[in-house]
């Protein structure tokens, strides 16, 4: 009997390494081209035959660049996800009209040069743009790319039979999607739309940055199944446009592009990208040390120097527009009374030493921003700095506003009630560290601190699942966040987005209404003259610093790792992987 | 024997369907499947208010239960938000065989699953069967050699592994055979995934890479049932019976592999019992440190994201792996142990 149940098992055993070693790899074709060989040195005695071609100079092993993702992408069709790690991919793979370089400016990919007021592509104010295509532009599978595709991508992306995971800008600010003819695309939006260069079909990582659809794939799909959600497309979407073209992606494992041979741009000068998705911090540094991997994403800040000291790659910063920040609650049915009080924001401000954290907790790497716009440039305003560390000035502003410690505990109070605040945040290491530095600081000025964490999934529920960010569960909630990078626009400070039971799913978690920013940040999103914007914004912030909404703790860059053997690489924090076909691998 | 089973298995089904109710209702109490898409900055309000109503997450809990059991196609929705309910669902439903779709992914569940099981497998049952024989051998020479040289060291090696944290064995492997064997020139091992991409996905890359996982999965283990084997060998052969197969003039060899061991073998069937449905669930810490894309990391992935239909489909495949194993551990002891008798 037991020596059935070992032959069992062992059958069991071998079954499952013969499933697992001939199952395809992953949702479409066979075994990678990697085992291509050319032949090796010729031999020497046996003649070339005359008829054929001399062996070109391509090395007998294709050059693979590996990139480690912490995190995998949900779906591979920009319609259904908003992961950055998705949408980072489309340089790869799915490119848009144009991109933004790490200086900021916009590079023309399927647009053929990017619409301006001088060459007729601005016009009405802003309301109509007028892109003209590459005619050379096509899919990865030779079917030239027009105009309608963009049509056909706009319609799936505000049809109700798609449950997209997001349809900005194009349900309610844009007005319609023309083609005017084979290569000349219209788009004209209800109100000058000022982020048009950031989203608009864009090679961006911004929220309704659409790269174009196949319509000669993805049609057919939607007419036989009413809907795009269950597309084959969505997870293995062979038709692209990019300098690679995707060939297999293993759930959980990794996603392979290859060259694509009808990139009508520079070629690549790398043969295929292995995308591992590696979830651990700790393996995701052992392998970059080991140089399993080439390009490392979204390192820690204590990481960066362990790489470096090893030799093997070297990190790198790009600002993606976010920041570490303290969002203050001023709701009066929900925060510490004492914060209604701009003299006890500021005084919260000035008792932090925000400078020191970043020295000593993150390695003098980056620093505090002034205000919410500082990594998103040019839009913060150079007049304003952070707010300084001066515990004096916070003692006398918490005494004048009526604060003193009359029980001698330590902590202040005013009318019976103590000045101890709740300061949630997520349950990060760095993070936690964080709220244990800062208790210390505002005790030597007489503010108790209330240490709450979250999970991140709890953390960031709406009002209507009881998240504590929109229930008023804080008086200072710590995470990272940024506007719509690269562009300005935010939303998180508006009177309609106050979170209540009839407006469930509202951001505006502070409670923060003012008519005059309300004013202010509905006209910078309609105002696309850049000079006249930034004066806009200069006014928001000087708002926003004066009531000290918002306190910066410090700015967030992307940090990266390079392996020594790839150069070439630089990160635009808009479109990480714009001039991947640059890289170059020395062997 | 047969009757016994089929009451076993018949009764299985309102267990099953009360463990699905439970599992649903404490489903959501986790997050808010649309709180942060997994993205970096929190979704804009229109477009969770639109996904909401066109996933079918606005409904009450007993409804969306109801969906997930028998679908809604019997029903109609409303897709486009102007309170109208003019759709007809798509969905079947569990007991038609339609697990859902996941909210992350969009694929239907069994896709989802059924693309991690095989590697998780893969790495389970070779450490399973590792676990079983080292530790049935060590627990079983140590016995035998009862306070040698042999058993000492490894009951300090015990104590020591199974203190250990499953990530701390796994890190340091890693670091140890991954990355300080390659800078000092030694042969090394691979650190993360599945295979090289250079080599491609060969069984020889698959066999290299299991290498570091199976040891950070079985070191712990084996410390552990090495001592229940140990001591229930202990036991047994301070048993009469032992004493009587002696003064037969047995060898000591049959002595312990026919007599002993199969007395002593009972305790540890259960546990091995306990453990084999828990295979399918998957080593989280182990697939998440060694990027091994199986049901372990599917589990903590899609519960970040609370997607409840995978959740409700690794959970119910677990309920049932469970339900069967116990039934073939019962039956199994009637094998071994004549004296148990199934009615």
């Amino acid at each position: 009997m037991k020596k059935r149940l070992w032959l069992a098992l062992s059958l069991f055993v071998i079954g499952a390494l013969v499933l697992a070693a001939c199952q395809p790899a992953a949702t479409t074709e066979a075994p990678t081209p990697t085992q291509a060989q050319t032949s090796a040195a010729p031999q020497p005695t046996t003649p070339p035959k005359p008829t054929e071609a001399p062996p070109t100079s391509t090395p007998s092993k294709a050059t693979v660049v590996v990139i480690t993702f912490p995190q995998e992408p949900d779906n591979l069709n920009p319609l259904y996800t908003n992961m950055w790690f998705s949408t980072i991919t489309h340089a790869f793979w799915l490119r848009g009209l144009w991109s933004i370089d790490d200086q900021g400016n916009a590079v023309p990919e399927i647009a053929a040069e990017i619409p301006t007021e001088a060459n007729g592509g601005i016009a009405d104010g802003g309301k109509t743009i007028t892109i003209k295509l590459n005619p050379n532009a096509q899919w990865s599978d030779g079917t030239p790319i027009t105009a309608d595709d963009f049509v056909f991508t706009y319609q799936m992306t505000i049809s109700p039979k798609n449950a997209v995971a997001s349809a900005y800008p194009y349900k309610e600010q844009v007005e319609s999607v023309e083609a005017k003819d084979e290569h000349t695309l219209v788009v004209k939006f209800k109100e000058p739309f000022a982020p048009w260069i950031t989203t608009l079909f864009a090679s961006t990582v911004a929220t309704g940055a659409l790269p174009p659809l196949p319509k000669h794939i993805l049609e057919p799909v939607f007419e036989k199944d009413g809907t795009l959600d269950n597309a084959q497309w969505n997870h293995a979407p062979t038709v692209g446009v990019g300098p690679f073209v995707f060939k297999e992606w293993e759930s959980g494992g990794h996603i392979l592009l290859v060259r694509n041979d009808k990139w009508f741009g520079p070629a690549p000068k790398v043969d295929q990208i292995f995308i591992r998705i590696v979830p651990d911090d700790a393996s995701q540094i052992a392998a970059i040390k080991a140089g399993d991997a080439d390009i490392g994403t979204f390192l820690s800040f204590a990481d960066a120097p362990a790489v470096e000291s090893t030799g093997v790659a070297k990190a790198a910063f790009d600002l993606g527009g976010f920041q570490e920040g303290w969002f203050l609650n001023m709701d009066p049915k929900t925060a510490h009374p004492a914060m209604q009080d701009v003299r006890v924001r500021k005084a919260i401000a000035l008792a932090t030493d925000r400078f020191k954290i970043t020295q000593d907790l993150l390695y003098g790497k980056t620093e505090p921003p002034a205000t919410f716009w500082d990594s998103t440039s040019p839009f913060g305003d150079p007049s304003l700095k952070a707010y300084p560390y001066d515990p004096e000035q916070a003692k006398a502003l918490l005494d004048e506003a009526g604060w003193k410690d009359t029980n001698g505990d330590g902590t202040r109070d005013k009318d019976g009630v103590e000045l101890k605040l709740r300061y949630i945040t997520t349950d990060r290491q760095l993070r936690k560290d964080v709220q244990a530095v800062v208790a210390q600081m505002w005790s030597k000025v007489g503010i108790g601190a209330d240490l709450v964490n979250y999970s991140s999934d709890v953390f960031f529920n709406t009002f209507g699942s009881n998240g504590p960010l929109y229930t008023g569960e804080s008086d200072i909630a710590e995470y990272s966040d940024g506007p719509a990078f690269p562009d300005p626009d935010v939303a998180y400070w508006l009177c309609s987005e106050i979170p209540s039971a009839e407006n469930p799913e509202g951001t505006n978690g502070q409670h923060y209404c003012s008519n005059d920013l309300d004013a202010l940040f509905a006209q910078q999103v309609t105002t696309a003259d850049l000079e006249a914007r930034k004066a806009i914004f200069a006014k928001i912030q000087k708002i926003m610093y004066d009531e000290v909404v918002y306190i910066g703790m410090w700015r967030d860059p992307d940090v990266w790792s390079i392996n020594k053997r790839l150069t070439g690489v630089r990160f635009s924090g808009a479109s990480p992987f714009w001039n991947v076909t640059d890289w170059t691998v020395s062997p | 024997m047969v009757n016994y089973i089929i009451r076993r298995l018949v009764q299985a089904i309102p267990q099953l369907l009360i463990i699905s109710v439970i599992l649903f209702v404490l489903m959501q109490a986790f997050g808010d499947p649309l709180a942060t898409l997994g993205a970096r900055t929190p979704p804009r309000r229109e477009d969770k208010e639109r996904l909401r109503r066109q996933l079918g997450l606005d409904q009450p809990v007993y409804i969306q239960y109801l969906v997930w059991l028998v679908g809604n196609d019997w029903m109609k929705i409303d897709l486009d938000g102007d309170g109208v309910r003019e759709t007809p669902g798509q969905r079947k439903g569990v007991l038609r065989g339609d697990w859902g779709t996941s909210l992350v992914t969009r694929t239907p569940v069994v896709d989802v699953i059924g693309e991690r099981l095989p590697n998780t497998l893969l790495l389970m049952l070779p450490s399973e069967i590792i676990i079983i024989i080292v530790s049935l051998f060590v627990g079983m020479y140590s016995a035998i050699q009862q306070y040698s040289f042999f058993d000492n060291l490894v009951t300090g090696v015990s104590f020591v592994g199974y203190s250990m944290p499953i990530f701390l064995v796994a890190l340091l492997f890693m670091y140890l055979f991954g990355v300080n064997f390659k800078r000092w020139g030694l042969p090394y091992l691979p650190t993360v995934g599945m295979f090289d991409p250079q080599a491609g996905r060969t069984p020889q890359q698959i066999v290299l890479h299991m290498i570091l996982p199976l040891a950070s999965l079985s070191v712990i283990s084996i410390a552990a049932y090495s001592r229940y084997v140990r001591s229930s060998m202990l036991e047994v052969m301070s048993q009469d019976y032992i004493r009587t197969a002696r003064a037969k003039g047995l060898r000591e060899f049959l002595v312990v592999m026919r007599h002993a061991l199969r007395n002593a073998s009972l305790p540890f069937v259960t546990l091995v019992g306990l453990d084999l449905p828990f295979l399918l669930a998957g080593a989280v810490v182990t697939e998440r440190i060694f990027a091994w894309p199986g049901m372990g990391r599917l589990f903590v992935d899609h519960t970040a994201r609370s997607d409840y239909p995978v959740l409700m489909g690794i959970l119910m495949l677990t309920a049932v792996a469970v339900i069967v194993f116990q039934i073939l551990t019962d039956v199994t002891y009637s094998f071994l142990d004549p004296r148990i008798r199934i009615e």
